[in-house]
């Protein structure tokens, strides 16, 4: 491009005021220089460059796997008082049933240093206890999945927000020129899932488009239309887009519309990626002794482990925001089969990350996210003293943790009453846990916001939300 | 370049900035315009605390009513808390992160306080008049605003470009050959525009998104909906011009017009179009109301502009609709004959029959009789090639043949049972009996190939496992292959899986042997109920027959994770097979075996020869996905169930909904309108037909405007209102205020004449300008300066590559289509759920208006398309490499290309480029682009001459690749794909 068609270019960017645009993106990228979004953000010294949000859909059992209830044994199969249930909506699929009390089915060990409950079902988490943060008092207010997920994911119930990572890739913009800033990680399974992860979980909402997250899939093509056709080689294809991107500058000179030199650069980034992503999703390179840390399963691409080594790598490339999902956690029977089997696919690469993360040096400034939309019923769900039982959906407390980004370790935070029902101290919002995760990223969530339909709209929306101060290292 | 984004974003005052604060000051001699500058600044600063949302009212104070500011106007205090440097004082409060007033907008609120404070409404709430005009009125106004800044018109674009550019416009395709021809003059040329179907499916592509419409539910089971028809009543009324009015009443209340048509009974399935959420446990009565809320926020967005949504929960902080207003304009449809239910419970119901399917099934049943002699043929062909296998096998099974291999290897249990595999291959366990157990065995494969496995569970001590009852339960089975010394497996699918004992299982109940096949560990293969003395055996097809590298291993895993577990196989055996078809889909003796025996089954054997018969085996496919096709469109010719609005018997009570919580009902409300927007018509029922006459009404100030307004930004990329969404206080201004007004007033003088609003609009200078970026003063064009210039939206960039290669298939309506998609986008949101096959034959080039929209994943071949959860009428557009990466590898763009390369090929070499140049851009290449086109034609060439294996990559010979290749590339050029 000529030094006068940059210059031009560079003169109508300054000149654009409205949001961020993708033009001024690729003005940054035109002067050599790191990506960056919103110039007022961050709004002080971050203590996390990136987020890790490992999303376990379908609401994943606290009782089981880490809220200890040893207090329970004697309430077996009584039924749950009144006084503790106050009126909790169920969903009609438990509606109609009395409400017997199963106590949590696992045994659980006090681990590490800082003495967590964790369930014998998740011993590899239990040997990273003392990195890990739990907060017990997680609460939302939705008890059906998609509007749960979508709150958990996007503030707010319905589709049509901007999730968390589209809100982070628009406010802080990309530390790769390579990548996308936003990738979205889905754990291959063979079953039919009950609870489609619908994109408007990671989409941007009324962003532009741009900043919805970039599924990477586990095909040939890991992000669609990547690939070229076979029997386009690589030289040609770099030919055609010389051609094309000289037709495009003649364009512009005749049209003076620097929209053309956006679309140049876009090209140049296709191309780029059509490199760097393959490159980035071959785990070839992978020593032995990493898939013997995640795991068997970590040797299958696709597979939660085999994503878990994918999200460190796309950390070590300085890719914003990186969210895994694996389904199947809605376990309305069967919790002994059932819930055992999603443990085993994510306990053993969910405890590798977090090692592989601090042997690298990378957990200090990534903070990792382990949860899912709600929690589960201390309520059995079908026959309680039955194998079949399973637990129907209970959105008033959920356990959580996180790790590094700031966050201190080898704690637990909040807690719930003796039936893991109700949170008794410390409660913790799902709009405070949007709050906590954009302060560890140097952003204050009430002055991020973005004007759409005549309103300034911002991630925790309009109720009050708190950064959980007594969390941060 | 995307949705407007609107002036509060924290940023270094840019110069059109500048220029239109200069543009507001400018009027500094009229008196200060209430509607137009004061109201603004109070709706920016005090209203979300003094506005008429009681609920967040903060020091009991009103400042969107004169009698709610008259005291704190006529005491000073007004203005003091707003000059005064008191941080405790000071107006808005710096906890309301809004910044201080700037000076001259201090100066502004003080002349217009001198003034005498007239207070006035917001504009768009005032009735639009039509101003006296000279010559043609776009123009008028536009010149008249250009005057001002001592600016005007840009020179008329050349004609190509306003050719495209009008095309794109009324039928959304580029320049049909001969058309232009046709033409006389721009009047002429509109006319013949009008005449085409295309203009109809146009609209209506607009209509559809701002309709929400889709093919499927949403949410978790996203069941599909015939609502088809419905999509075509759409285009046949833009097409029919139905006037707007009309149009709007048949959506709202088509079923309560007095002898209604089955047309008008179909028009209402625009407020049935929302999602609806079949999610087990889900309340019914909860979605039932949020249908309710979405067909209310629907009709405030699409027909009058106003974020009504807001009003669901709380009384609208800015535009004056309480939450009752909200409640009561809810009560219209409040009474619908549903229940909330989705998938196939969702009454009411038309049941109507398509004209439009009949083509489809027409189209559809051609391609089949094409296609059948060719598999036939096929057939017959595979007769000669049988008979000599059957002769070479003949000889070959002679000595007592064997199709199964037992397997030998290692053997590794995951929880510590002890395996041990024996010489005769049978693994036995022993030691700890862990309650659940994963067996792998790993094994080479002394075979061409693998195409099934056979698991054969053995007796021991008369039991199957040693579990209390004796009985296994094996849940779910892997066949993986590893390469040594590789870090990574792959999984092999397996796609048949048959067993001896086979028993009519319910979902999630263990029996079936299918359900070791789903990784789910509530379902899977037990032979209890059969004799536990007796040996049972599984066979496991192959989705593809599977070859192994010498160095690789193939890991076959049994789990047990049963509920109750206690249920690890004692003793079992595996044995593998390279034959195909039969040999694995059925138990007992295999073709070959049965024919090595003496007791050949011709037919069996003729099944597992065609099986392995490429030849027949593509004929075959090709025929079944036709026959698959066909049966669909038959299906969807006969009586469908569309969703569309009756009225139930008994009306429901209408409630408040306190907080928009759907189950904490608050006052009972009545049917009304909000009365600051217009009067309810006077003698007309309190019914959808009423809702529909008071939004058409000549006393509502909003809808027409919001109508031309939307016109407008189809038009011009952007609305005279760049928030088409939002006309209430917090929306921008619009650009040209007269103009759209005008526009308004003469829209509903024409009767409400779609067809005539845009012809009034295309035959302006302004329409017609250059789009060619001269001034640098007006970046967003706000101005209207130049000729709007702005990427097509993807569904018109498809349309255009089919058009312009001869690819486009242009019937109307009918049941919708699948263009090319790649592979397992479907499969893998639900996980297999739904499958994803492309349309064949002439269906699969079809416009994009007729592709099957699923909610929860739109086609993704549309970008910064609307989502059509929600109704959306706001533009997105963005620039990213990945619509780079699928406007260069989408396999429609390559058909595309291909088909313009074999149109090239078609005419001699010295024209072949202009003609591409002229298909795809209407226009020549210059000798400059000429030559970068021959240049990348040579280059392309050369490799492919060279390089004939990579043609035959791409299906085509080294001209037609190289071709091909030049093709894509000019249907990659930004000025294929921009509106100029």
């Amino acid at each position: 491009m000529s030094e006068s068609s940059l210059n031009t270019t560079r003169r109508y960017f300054l000149g654009q005021c409205t949001g961020v645009s993708v033009g001024a993106m690729a003005l940054h990228s035109l002067a050599g220089q790191e990506v960056t979004g919103l110039p007022s953000l961050p709004h002080f010294a971050p203590k996390a460059k990136r987020v890790i949000f490992l999303t376990h859909s379908g609401g994943p059992s606290q009782l089981e796997l880490y809220d200890h209830k040893p207090g329970l044994m004697p309430w077996a199969g009584k039924e749950l008082p009144e006084s503790v249930r106050r009126g909790q909506r169920l969903t009609t699929m438990t509606s109609g049933q009395k409400q017997l009390i199963l106590p949590g089915l696992t045994k659980f060990s006090r681990c590490g240093q800082s003495g967590a409950t964790i369930s014998e079902w998740l011993p590899h988490l239990q040997g990273v206890a003392d990195d890990l943060c739990f907060i017990k008092s997680m609460t939302t207010d939705q008890i059906n999945h998609a509007p749960a997920m979508t709150q958990f994911l996007t503030g707010h119930q319905l589709p049509g927000r901007p999730s968390l990572g589209s809100w982070v890739s628009y406010g802080l913009g990309s530390l790769n020129r390579n990548l996308p800033d936003y990738l979205v990680l889905i754990s291959k399974m063979q079953r039919p899932s009950d609870q489609p992860l619908y994109d408007h979980y990671w989409g941007s909402g009324f962003l532009p488009s741009r900043y919805q997250g970039v599924k990477l899939r586990n095909s040939k093509d890991p992000v669609l239309y990547l690939t070229d056709p076979a029997g386009l080689p690589r030289h040609l294809r770099r030919g055609m887009l010389d051609g094309l991107a000289e037709l495009n500058q003649m364009r512009f000179e005749q049209t003076q519309d620097p929209e053309i030199n956006t679309r140049i650069r876009q090209y140049e980034m296709a191309y780029r990626m059509q490199s760097s992503v393959p490159e980035l999703t071959d785990l070839s390179d992978e020593p032995d002794h990493v898939f013997e840390m995640y795991g068997p399963d970590s040797r299958r691409a696709g597979s939660y482990a085999a994503n878990c080594i994918l999200a460190r790598r796309l950390a070590e490339r300085g890719v914003r925001f990186i969210q895994l999902f694996h389904p199947d956690w809605d376990h309305h029977s069967r919790l002994p089969s059932w819930c055992t089997a999603r443990c085993r696919d994510t306990d053993q690469p969910s405890a590798a990350l977090i090692k592989d993360l601090k042997q690298r040096g990378l957990l200090d400034d990534t903070l990792v996210l382990w949860g899912g939309e709600f929690g589960r019923g201390v309520a059995g769900q079908g026959k309680w003293d039955s194998p079949e039982a399973g637990r129907d959906h209970h959105p008033r407390c959920f356990t959580m943790w996180m790790a590094g980004g700031g966050i201190k370790p080898g704690i637990t935070y909040g807690a719930t009453d003796d039936f893991s029902y109700n949170v008794a101290e410390n409660p913790v919002h799902v709009r405070d846990l949007h709050a906590t995760v954009m302060h560890q990223l140097g952003i204050d969530h009430e002055r991020f916001t973005f004007r759409s339909q005549g309103l300034d709209f911002r991630l925790t929306g309009v109720e009050p939300a708190h950064v959980v101060k007594n969390i941060l290292a | 370049m995307f949705r407007h984004v609107g002036f509060h974003m924290p940023r270094l005052m840019p110069k059109h900035l500048l220029l239109l604060l200069a543009l507001s000051l400018s009027a500094h001699a009229d008196p200060v315009s209430f509607s137009r500058e004061v109201m603004p600044l109070l709706s920016d600063n005090c209203l979300s605390c003094h506005g008429q949302d009681a609920g967040h009212r903060k020091a009991d104070l009103r400042l969107d009513t004169p009698e709610g500011a008259r005291e704190v106007l006529k005491s000073g205090d007004f203005m003091a808390r707003i000059v005064t440097t008191d941080p405790e004082e000071i107006m808005p409060p710096p906890k309301s992160h809004k910044p201080a007033l700037k000076p001259e907008q201090v100066a502004l609120l003080k002349r217009w306080i001198a003034e005498g404070a007239k207070w006035g409404k917001h504009w768009s709430l005032e009735k639009p008049v039509k101003a006296k005009v000279e010559g043609h009125p776009v123009d008028f106004f536009v010149k008249a605003r250009l005057a001002k800044e001592g600016l005007s018109l840009s020179p008329t674009a050349p004609p190509h470009t306003f050719f495209r550019r009008i095309s794109f416009d009324l039928t959304g395709l580029p320049p049909a050959p001969g058309v232009i021809e046709a033409a006389n003059n721009v009047d002429g040329l509109v006319s013949l525009l009008f005449m085409s179907h295309h203009f109809g499916e146009r609209m209506a592509m607009w209509w559809l998104d701002a309709a929400r419409y889709a093919d499927t539910d949403g949410f978790q089971s996203d069941a599909s909906r015939t609502n088809w028809p419905w999509r075509d009543y759409v285009v046949e009324s833009f097409n029919a011009n139905k006037p707007f009015d009309q149009f709007t009443l048949e959506q709202f209340a088509g079923d309560l017009l007095p002898n209604a048509t089955p047309e008008q009974k179909l028009a209402t399935c625009f407020h049935r179009n929302h999602m609806t959420n079949g999610e087990g446990g889900r309340d019914k009565e909860e979605s039932r109301i949020d249908y309710v809320i979405d067909r209310v926020n629907t009709m405030g967005t699409v027909w009058l502009g106003l974020t009504l949504g807001c009003t669901q929960c709380h009384s609208h902080k800015f535009d004056p609709i309480s939450q009752h207003d909200y409640y009561s304009l809810h009560a219209f449809f409040n009474s619908i004959d549903e229940d909330g239910a989705a998938g196939t419970g969702a009454k009411p119901y038309l049941s109507y029959q398509s004209p439009h399917a009949k083509r489809a099934v027409d189209e559809a049943q051609t391609l089949v009789d094409a296609r059948k002699p060719v598999e036939a043929k096929a057939k017959a062909d595979a007769a000669k090639p049988f008979e000599q296998w059957l002769a070479e096998r003949q000889t070959a099974v002679k000595d007592g043949f064997q199709a199964w291999h037992i397997l030998h290897g290692t053997v590794e249990s995951q929880e510590g049972s002890k395996l041990a595999q024996s010489k005769d291959g049978t693994i036995t366990a022993s030691g700890p009996n862990p309650k659940q157990d994963d067996y792998r065995l790993i094994s080479a494969l002394n075979l061409p190939r693998l195409t099934g496995l056979k698991l054969e569970v053995l007796p021991q001590n008369g039991a199957l496992s040693r579990g209390k009852d004796g009985e296994f339960i094996l849940t779910d089975i892997k066949v993986q292959v590893r390469r040594k010394g590789s870090s990574q497996i792959r999984d092999i699918l397996v796609k048949s899986a048959v067993a001896d004992t086979k028993v009519e299982g319910k979902a999630r109940e263990y029996g079936d042997v299918k359900g070791t096949l789903d990784d789910d560990p509530r379902n899977g293969w037990t032979t209890k109920g059969f004799p536990k003395d007796q040996p049972h055996t599984a066979l496991y097809g192959l989705a593809e027959p599977l070859i192994l590298e010498s160095d690789e291993e193939l890991i076959f895993e049994l789990r047990h994770r049963s509920t109750n577990g206690d249920a690890n196989i004692a003793s079992f055996r595996v044995s593998a097979t390279d034959q195909p078809g039969p040999a694995v889909r059925e138990l007992g003796p295999t073709p070959l075996e049965q024919l090595a025996s003496g007791h050949p089954d011709r037919h069996r054997l003729l099944d597992q020869f065609l099986e392995d018969h490429a030849p027949y085996q593509l004929a075959k496919a090709s025929l079944d996905l036709a026959n698959a096709q066909l049966k669909e469109v038959q299906a969807a010719a006969g009586k469908l169930n569309v969703m569309v609005l009756a009225e139930r018997k008994e009306p429901r009570d209408t409630h408040v909904l306190v907080r928009g919580v759907w189950d904490k009902k608050g006052d009972v409300v009545q049917r009304d309108v909000p009365a600051a927007i217009a009067p309810w018509p006077a003698g007309t029922a309190r019914d959808r037909i009423g809702l529909a006459k008071w939004i058409t009404s000549k006393e509502n100030p909003l809808t027409a405007r919001v109508f031309v307004n939307q016109i407008w930004q189809m038009l011009f990329g952007a609305g005279l209102v760049r928030t088409p969404d939002d006309f209430g206080l917090q929306g921008q201004r619009p650009t040209h205020p007269e103009l759209l007004d005008w526009l308004a007033v003469d829209f509903m003088e024409n009767g409400w004449d779609v067809k005539k609003l845009i012809k009034l609009i295309v035959t302006s200078e302004t329409y017609q300008q250059s789009s060619d970026h001269t001034s640098p003063s007006d970046p967003q064009n706000l101005l209207l300066s130049r000729g709007p210039r702005f990427r097509l939206p993807a569904w018109m960039i498809r349309d255009a590559a089919l058009a312009s290669s001869g690819l486009l298939n242009p019937a109307l309506g009918g049941p919708p289509v699948r263009p090319h998609q790649p592979d397992g986008v479907w499969e893998e949101i639900f996980m297999g759920r739904f499958t994803y096959e492309p349309s064949q034959g002439a269906a699969q080039h079809r416009r994009t208006l007729y592709a099957f929209w699923r909610r929860s994943i739109a086609p993704t071949f549309l970008f910064d398309s609307a989502q059509r959860r929600v109704c959306e009428v706001a533009m997105t557009r963005t620039n990213t490499p990945l619509q780079a990466l699928t406007l260069l590898n989408d396999e429609t763009m390559m058909e595309a290309s291909r088909a313009l390369a074999k149109r090239m090929l078609g005419s001699p070499s010295s024209n072949r480029l202009q003609l591409l140049y002229q298909s795809v851009l209407s226009r020549e290449a210059t000798p400059k682009e000429l030559s970068v086109l021959q240049r990348e034609l040579d280059r392309a060439l050369a490799h492919y001459r060279a390089h004939p294996e990579d043609a035959r990559k791409l299906q085509t010979t080294p001209e037609l690749a190289a071709h091909t290749l030049v093709a894509s590339m000019v249907l990659n050029l930004d000025e294929a794909i921009t509106h100029e």
